[in-house]
């Protein structure tokens, strides 16, 4: 059923995306620094770069959807919204971090049989995530390959840093955000009644 | 001594064969699983939680299923389709570096360019180097895409339809709440009967899992 539900998102995926192909006009990037910025982006942006990214613009946007959410009360709108950036900058530093993390432990037991010496402890080890076809030296760049199972551990790591990190930290953050608008509430409230009774 | 293949050998080469050469398709899947992990966590946080009554879990798990499905739809449907589109774009040689282009200018092959079925790795007899050069750019672009792709669909459109979804059950379950104070007769849905009237608190700290 998943399956077959999976195969339709990609058919009707397939058939848009094949029309807004036929819908665009051909186009060359001319520009060295363009195709330059281009093939760097593919060689050096990975699941961290992209988390981080994300994350950034999910600070630029998530708060304003939520303070303009006008189906519920202001008072909901902005404590939503508070959560909303809590829950981003714990998500964001933590996603950032364990990604990276794994994606070099990862690196450190992938070692490809040449960097492997008499002197090298553990030789097993270090190459206990090296694939088979790079060890009979058929592959040789695992830059992609790296960052693919490091991220897959990382998510595995994710699953207990969420509630552990992630729920915890947003909690703390969420409360200290919400007493501040509170504070700033009763503040206007103080400041708005003065001038009533001045008036 | 030869050096033997680790015991996670199969799921070491199936990685390498699936994301060993495809940066966009693994920030895709690793996403859908990010999601899925995520919301099973949640899922998972009430069912063992023994401070929620077993009526109101009958309510939250399908709400966080819910939820869930929102996330991982939009995500998986908008990512995938920025990634397919430009993944297509390159292959038709509809977008094209300039080296690229002179080499299928060169070949007389213009006319080809974006025409069904055309595909710049096998059609237009490229060299080794070129082709390189052209894997290069298409990872970029790829990269590119579903990165545009997921801040589209987890930045903009799931908190939006998230938003709509929640305000929208907040709004039926006062309703049912206020319903079933006054009217003690009339049917209230199995788990709602136990639940109490929902406050700013749950709204603003229930409304959506965490993402991983």
């Amino acid at each position: 059923m998943a399956i077959y539900g999976l195969n339709s998102i990609r058919t009707f995926s397939n058939a848009v995306s094949n029309r807004v192909v036929n819908a665009f006009p051909t186009m060359t990037v001319n520009s060295d620094k363009a195709n330059k910025a281009i093939s760097w982006i593919g060689k050096h942006i990975s699941s961290p770069e992209n988390r981080l990214i994300l994350g950034v613009s999910a600070l630029m946007s998530q708060p304003f959807i939520d303070l303009h959410n006008k189906k519920v009360d202001e008072d909901t709108r902005k404590v939503s919204a508070a959560r909303t950036v809590a829950k981003i900058i714990a998500g964001t530093s933590t996603g950032v971090l364990i990604r990276y993390g794994c994606i070099k432990a990862i690196d450190a037991f992938s070692k490809f049989p040449e960097e492997i010496t008499a002197t090298t402890k553990n030789p097993r080890l270090k190459t206990f995530f090296t694939p088979f076809e790079a060890i009979k030296g058929g592959l040789r760049d695992l830059r992609h390959y790296k960052s693919a199972l490091g991220t897959l551990v990382s998510l595995g790591v994710m699953v207990f840093t969420n509630f552990l990190i992630d729920a915890p930290f947003t909690k703390f953050m969420t409360n200290k955000f919400v007493d501040k608008i509170h504070e700033k509430d009763s503040q206007k409230q103080v400041q708005n009644k003065e001038v009533r009774d001045a008036a | 001594m030869p050096l033997k293949p680790s015991f996670l050998a199969p799921f070491n080469e199936f990685v390498a064969k699936h994301y060993g050469k495809d940066t966009g398709k693994m920030l895709i899947h690793t996403g859908v699983v990010g999601w899925i992990l995520s919301a099973a966590a949640q899922v998972m946080a009430i069912v063992v939680n023994d401070k929620i009554p077993k009526e109101q879990k009958m309510y939250l798990v399908p709400q966080e299923l819910a939820d869930a499905g929102v996330n991982i739809l939009s995500f998986y449907t908008i990512t995938q389709g920025c990634k397919s589109v430009a993944s297509k774009l390159v292959k038709s040689g509809k977008l094209l570096p300039k080296t690229i282009r002179g080499i299928l200018d060169a070949k007389g092959l213009t006319d080809k360019v974006g025409s069904k079925g055309f595909d710049i790795f096998k059609d237009a007899a490229l060299t080794p180097a070129a082709i390189k050069r052209l894997e290069k750019f298409k990872s970029g672009v790829d990269v590119t895409a579903a990165t545009i792709g997921s801040v589209l669909s987890c930045n903009i459109v799931t908190p939006i339809v998230r938003n709509e979804i929640a305000a929208s059950r907040q709004k039926d379950l006062v309703a049912r709440m206020n319903n079933a104070d006054t009217n003690h007769s009339s049917y209230v849905k199995p788990g709602y009967a136990y639940i109490k009237h929902p406050s700013m608190y749950d709204f603003t700290h229930n409304s959506s899992s965490l993402k991983v």
